[in-house]
């Protein structure tokens, strides 16, 4: 018996989060299935999308810039998919390895596990977007960098925005169980076509233009485009998209505690042990 | 010296049934205690309360004077558990697992108490096996040893040798005494098998519908029953048939 370690501080904090980075890293090197997400799919979006708009450009004589509005539609989403995924997932693997009860007769606080599991997912984010980005130029001489600087703080929302959906599914898995695992998929086919990755809002039936304009990402891929086409940054769709993810991460925070509370007084642990 | 389980007056219900009833039980540091009882005793609830991921409905717990749930990393650093029913995660090695782990309770010479906590329990050879070449009892041994990993003052086992054949269950009581005991670690366990409960234990928490109907030490609660051991004492409390459960 000796001494338990100091559970506060920095550096503490930093070396927990590490180990269950340590930990997903691991499974996910032995898992080549895993990586589908990040080689395959976002191989697959650059050269249908890409192949869509060359077509569209020629038959409609509208020249690159479809397949560039495609192209960059496609390279943002996979920034916020990746993000989203990758939290959703990591989690999932703890469920469906029941290794979620041991994890948590660990000091770990809740907060520094999804850091974790965040962590692993900006690793995965960073290879996928480079796999879609180098196919997009390879394929289509689509050169993401021309979309300037710019990118950098709409790509940060994205990430945010991502997160926070993963945070949404893992209280539902928290709250109905391992059944939740089809939002992990399904959330991201309901946001597609709503937050307008390849047009814009008004091209929504009128009835779901309110629902688009109320998310975030609707903003950031409006920003996106206008990277596109405009010299200026887009700063009127960028502090929208700023201001409605923080306003989506602070419900999906809150929606996560509320899960975790009634998982811890309803005894839902017994379902994954 | 502070004790290192206080968990007093725990209630759970669930679905209006109470699982657990004003349920009071306490560790002493080295004390080596069991929680006996038949299924549906509410055994594995009450563990589960204790390392606070079940919120009791009422009664509070401090493991080694740290409150659940406020101080609940302190409180866990403190503790070890593992369970029969718990398998180590696939894709992974086991010397991979334990320095996961021991990085969790902060470990910087995790290496090192990893190859001495599998020496412990026999089973060093298996350092370097992934998961799926473990079989079953050698995946509950390695969950022991990561539960050992940080050396712990209190060690909670639902069920550890449940698995096990009598050659490895043997292997983990003689690991656990070595362990567990005056000067080294609590331990609180559950345990069908009621010998070993009378091979390992100072003290016998015997559960029955939720509540504690005897708490001492195993001949005494034996003499208390009126029985000849705890196996006659379990037999009439669970107030079933040799063989079946409830």
């Amino acid at each position: 018996m000796t001494a338990a370690k100091p559970t506060t501080g920095v550096r503490s904090r930093l070396v927990r989060v590490a180990a269950v980075s340590h930990r997903h890293f691991l499974v996910l090197r032995r898992s080549p299935h895993r990586f589908f997400d990040i080689t395959v799919l976002p191989f697959v979006d650059s050269l249908l999308f890409g192949s869509l708009g060359t077509f569209i450009a020629r038959e409609g004589g509208s020249g690159r810039t479809t397949a560039a509005y495609l192209l960059a539609g496609i390279v943002l989403w996979h920034i916020l998919y990746q993000a989203q995924i990758a939290v959703s997932t990591g989690f999932l693997d703890e469920i469906s390895s029941r290794n979620l009860l041991s994890m948590m007769v660990t000091p770990i606080r809740e907060a520094e596990y999804l850091a974790g599991l965040a962590l692993v997912g900006l690793a995965k984010l960073v290879l996928a977007v480079a796999g879609v980005s180098a196919a997009a130029f390879l394929l289509y001489a689509f050169d993401v960098t021309t979309l300037g600087v710019g990118l950098v703080p709409i790509a940060a929302v994205l990430v945010v925005a991502g997160w926070a959906l993963g945070l949404f599914v893992i209280g539902l898995v928290l709250r109905f169980g391992a059944g939740a695992e089809a939002f992990a998929w399904g959330i991201m086919f309901l946001i597609m076509p709503l937050s307008g990755v390849f047009y814009s809002r008004q091209s929504l039936p009128a009835f779901l233009q309110p629902v688009s304009a109320a998310l975030p990402t609707t903003h950031a891929f409006a920003a996106g485009r206008s990277l596109l086409s405009d010299d200026a940054f887009p700063w009127h769709d960028f502090r929208l998209a700023a201001i409605t993810t923080a306003l989506l991460a602070a419900l999906a925070v809150a929606f996560v505690v509320r899960a975790f509370t009634v998982f811890l007084r309803r005894g839902h642990i017994t379902r994954h042990m | 010296m502070v004790p290192v389980l206080v968990a007093r007056g725990l209630v759970k219900s669930y679905r209006r049934r109470r699982i657990v009833d004003r349920v009071d039980l306490a560790v002493e540091p080295g004390e080596r205690v069991a929680v006996l009882g038949p299924n549906g005793a509410g055994k594995t609830t009450t563990l589960l309360m204790c390392l606070g991921v079940v919120r009791p409905d009422a009664g509070t717990v401090a493991i080694a004077g740290h409150h659940l749930p406020r101080e609940r990393a302190a409180a866990r650093a403190r503790v070890g558990f593992a369970a029969g029913y718990l398998p180590m995660p696939d894709r992974i090695r086991v010397r991979e697992y334990l320095a996961v782990y021991g990085r969790l309770h902060g470990l910087d010479d995790v290496g090192e108490r990893a190859t001495a906590a599998l020496r412990r329990f026999g089973i060093e050879h298996l350092a370097s096996a992934m998961a799926a070449e473990l079989s079953s009892g050698q995946k509950t041994l390695v969950g022991i040893v990561k539960a050992t990993l940080h050396e712990p003052p209190l060690l909670v086992l639902d069920e550890p040798t449940a698995s096990l054949d009598p050659d490895v269950a043997n292997r983990v009581r003689a690991g656990l005494t070595d362990l567990c005991g005056p000067g080294r670690a609590a331990l609180l366990l559950t345990s069908h098998n009621t010998t070993e409960v009378e091979r390992l234990a100072d003290r016998v928490v015997f559960l029955s519908d939720g509540r504690v109907v005897a708490n001492d030490a195993p001949a005494r609660v034996a003499a208390q029953f009126g029985g000849k051991d705890l196996e006659d004492v379990f037999l009439r409390l669970a107030g079933s048939p040799v063989g079946t459960e409830r």
